[in-house]
């Protein structure tokens, strides 16, 4: 510490107008560097919960955090409720914004303050919150999970991930669950039941049908999200998937730049003429807008557009016209899965309670509850194919079938950088077709060979992470 | 008695009283400004002294995993993409603040005379700068959007064609930077304002007798008077579009591919969506250094500007 100096010269007015300058000049980046800042701490300080507490028999109150999406509103407004109800536990849901929930939780694990007992997370958290010890093994909690549960989405919560690719420092760890799937959200192909007497089964399929019937900017044939990012990736990936490509090879090395990833990217420039020219633009509110006006034959999307709006009078004008499917397939179907998912924090205050809590939303009786009261993308075999359910929600079937063939996004903390990469390829890609009207295969060459020199040298940069 | 007097030294009634260290008017201005300065330090300085020791930190997904000595910074020296952002907000700053400016002055002479409805049209040209970024950004997307907004039927109807300006790499630049416009002209059309209305009128009036035009008196007497005081408003807004974020997120997260990728925007994406934080900050510190220049040089600008007035 510094002593103050005694020499009253020191402290002139010329001084303190000086650092009031230099304040000014901190205050300019002082909003982005508090916020870099304030994920930087990794002290461990606290105590993790006693090994008594797992022994107690569920009680008291718990806390659970979320990030804000719709897909979460019943489960705010009436499961976390009717558990109070059934359990006499109370719970406490707090709610905020994606960015803000990712760096809060993050900072609870991290820092063990104990604020919150389950942790709603975006499953690609899982790599890095089950790496860091951000989270609990639930396996080692003694979590009983409903084998009715989907396969597919239960493996989000696995880390290390039960099959692909692997960080070499877990390569030889068994896999564990540590998060649990609460809804399983996947893309699905919506399609105008006007356009497609049957659902279309292959990519090629949808491009004959909109070569004859597409009359833009009246009816497109196709609508899709081309944001730079996850947008354009995740329009991209089920193409990938279907024509056979990887996002990432079992040994890590990027699995778009070859012919099979070419060819999806080309298919999807392909559709381009018969697409909105603002493609690059558009994000899902843009192009599930384009659907519900009738605008759009097609599309694939999360499911969050099915449950919320297309047979909603305020939002659609094809109320009953769009069905569904699992995501059209060229070799095989791809669809990406994005499921929600819960684990348990490092230092939770009740883990009883949570580990009830999580027991009891994945019960059988619960989520076929969950399907049947609004169509909410359950994670049950048996909720999905449950006859009342099914008969209320048609897209319920097309879930099941899409979380049954989809493939996980590369299962490592990098991944949203790989996506970066990607995407920002897909999107210039997608800008760089438009402009010159053909060209497909050069573009699509070229920017895939881009992305994959840049994941190539990102892993590089990180041997020893990857490949030890 | 005389003689006397006249060897006595007379006291020196110029001089003050020999002062204490502690002397309490003193440090009164002094202790007034603590509470200032700790807020300062709290919310301000705290925050960057955590942001440079992450600079020297190494982590791995999100975890601090030992020092970085200045790897980190030597990482961001090497780094294409931050080269190619901080190119990117030199010009984004340069073309909005320059706009702001000349915009902000004109309206200010516009509306600098009272008139019937003046004040109400001053109000509204404030407006946009009362709005939340990320409101302003939310409105501009619907409005540059391709399907619903009025940008591209506005321009077919016109005869041009649909500029579709969020999906090309130049024109979603420039379509950002419209934003900024529409968003901070009136920042630098107040400051104008205040500083028009207090400018002494007597040296205009004399000019005016002396037969100087209207453009003459304002490019050779008001301009100058205001320059210091437009400076100070241009280094506000020279700080404060350096940072630009929200709008951006909203609108393009920085694409068409990287066209509009501020450094703000990279810089948050390495920190928090890549949880390269020692990386992330290293930048930060770098642009914190970069600014600190400008507003030095700002400032020697500006008082050179008004020596010369003087």
């Amino acid at each position: 510490m510094n002593e103050i100096p005694e020499d009253p010269k020191t402290v002139s007015r010329r001084n303190v107008l000086r650092g009031v300058g230099y304040g000014a000049a901190f205050a300019a980046t002082a909003p982005i560097l508090a916020a870099c800042s304030s994920g930087t701490s990794g002290g461990t300080t606290s105590t993790s919960p006693s090994p008594g507490d797992t022994a107690n028999s569920p009680s008291g109150k718990i806390t659970i955090g979320s990030f804000q999406d719709p897909a979460m509103k019943p489960f705010r407004e009436v499961y976390v409720k009717k558990f109070t109800e059934q359990t006499g536990i109370q719970v406490d849901y707090q709610e905020t914004a994606y960015d803000t929930w990712y760096q809060n939780s993050k900072s609870d694990g991290l820092q063990k303050t104990g604020a919150y007992d389950i942790y709603v997370m975006d499953d690609n958290w899982v790599p890095e919150y089950a790496a860091g010890g951000i989270i609990q093994s639930l396996d080692k909690l003694g979590l009983k999970v409903n084998p009715n549960i989907l396969p597919k989405g239960l493996d989000q919560g696995y880390w290390p991930p039960r099959s692909g690719p692997k960080l070499a420092a877990f390569k030889d760890t068994p896999p564990e669950l540590f998060a649990l799937v609460i809804i399983d959200d996947v893309n699905m192909l919506y399609y105008n039941k006007n356009h497609f007497s049957t659902p279309p089964k292959t990519w090629d399929d949808i491009y004959t049908a909109m070569k004859s019937k597409a009359t833009p900017p009246n009816l497109y044939g196709w609508a899709a999200r081309g944001v730079k990012g996850n947008p354009s990736v995740m329009t991209y990936l089920p193409l990938l998937n279907s024509y056979g490509g990887n996002f990432a090879n079992d040994d890590w090395t990027p699995g778009f730049a070859g012919p099979e990833g070419v060819g999806a990217l080309e298919r999807l420039l392909s559709f381009l003429p018969y697409m909105s020219p603002s493609t690059p633009e558009m994000d899902t509110d843009q192009e599930t807008g384009l659907l519900l006006q009738g605008k759009a034959m097609a599309l694939t999307e999360y499911t969050g557009t099915a449950v919320s709006a297309v047979d909603n009078p305020d939002s659609s004008k094809v109320v009953g016209m769009i069905d569904f499917a699992t995501t059209p397939s060229q070799v095989k179907a791809g669809p990406a899965i994005g499921t929600f998912i819960c684990g348990i924090a490092s230092a939770a205050p009740n883990v009883p309670a949570a580990k009830a809590f999580l027991e009891w939303f994945t019960s059988d009786e619960i989520q076929t509850d969950f399907a049947r009261n609004g169509g909410s993308a359950a994670v049950t075999s048996t909720a999905l194919s449950d006859s009342e359910a099914v008969s209320k929600y048609r897209w319920l079937p097309a879930i099941a079938e899409s979380v049954n063939n989809a493939v996980p996004k590369p299962r490592t903390p990098d991944e949203p950088k790989f996506e970066d990469i990607l995407g920002t390829q897909i999107n210039l890609a997608v800008v760089e077709a438009l402009a010159q009207g053909g060209n497909y295969t050069q573009i699509a060459t070229a920017h895939l060979k881009t992305a994959a020199e840049q994941m190539q040298a990102m892993l590089d940069q990180n041997k020893s992470v990857y490949f030890g | 008695m005389t003689t006397e007097l006249a060897s006595t030294p007379a006291p020196d009634m110029s001089a003050s009283p020999p002062r204490r260290p502690w002397d309490f008017d003193r440090l009164l201005p002094y202790l007034l400004v603590i509470p200032a300065a700790l807020a300062l330090a709290l919310v301000s300085i705290y925050p960057i002294y955590e942001a440079i020791k992450a600079s020297f930190t190494k982590y791995l997904y999100g975890r601090p995993v030992g020092s970085a000595g200045f790897s980190n910074y030597i990482d961001v020296a090497h780094d294409p993409v931050f080269w190619q952002s901080m190119g990117t907000t030199v010009e984004f700053v340069l073309l909005a603040v320059t706009a702001e400016t000349v915009l902000g002055l004109a309206l200010a002479l516009l509306v600098i005379n009272e008139f019937k409805g003046v004040k109400f049209v001053r109000l509204s040209i404030l407006l946009p700068m009362t709005i939340a970024p990320v409101v302003v950004g939310v409105i501009w997307r619907l409005i540059y959007s391709s399907e619903t907004g009025f940008v591209d039927p506005l321009f077919v109807a016109l005869g041009l064609g649909a500029p579709r300006v969020l999906s090309h790499e130049t024109s979603a630049f420039v379509g950002l930077v419209v934003v900024d416009i529409w968003e901070w002209t009136p920042l630098l059309f107040l400051i104008a304002l205040a500083g028009l209305q207090s400018i002494p009128q007597e040296p205009l009036e004399a000019a005016a007798v002396d037969g100087a035009g209207p453009v003459r008196i304002f490019f050779q007497h008001t301009l100058p008077l205001l320059i210091p005081i437009l400076a100070v408003g241009v280094i506000l807004r020279l700080i404060d579009a350096i940072g630009t974020f929200d709008q951006i997120y909203v609108l393009t997260r920085g694409g068409p591919g990287t066209a509009t990728q501020l450094i703000s925007i990279y810089a948050y994406n390495t920190a928090f969506n890549f949880t390269d934080y020692g990386h992330g900050t290293a930048m930060l510190i770098a642009l914190l250094v970069f600014v600190s220049l400008l507003i030095l040089v700002a400032v020697a600008l500006m008082r050179r500007a008004a020596a010369r007035t003087s």
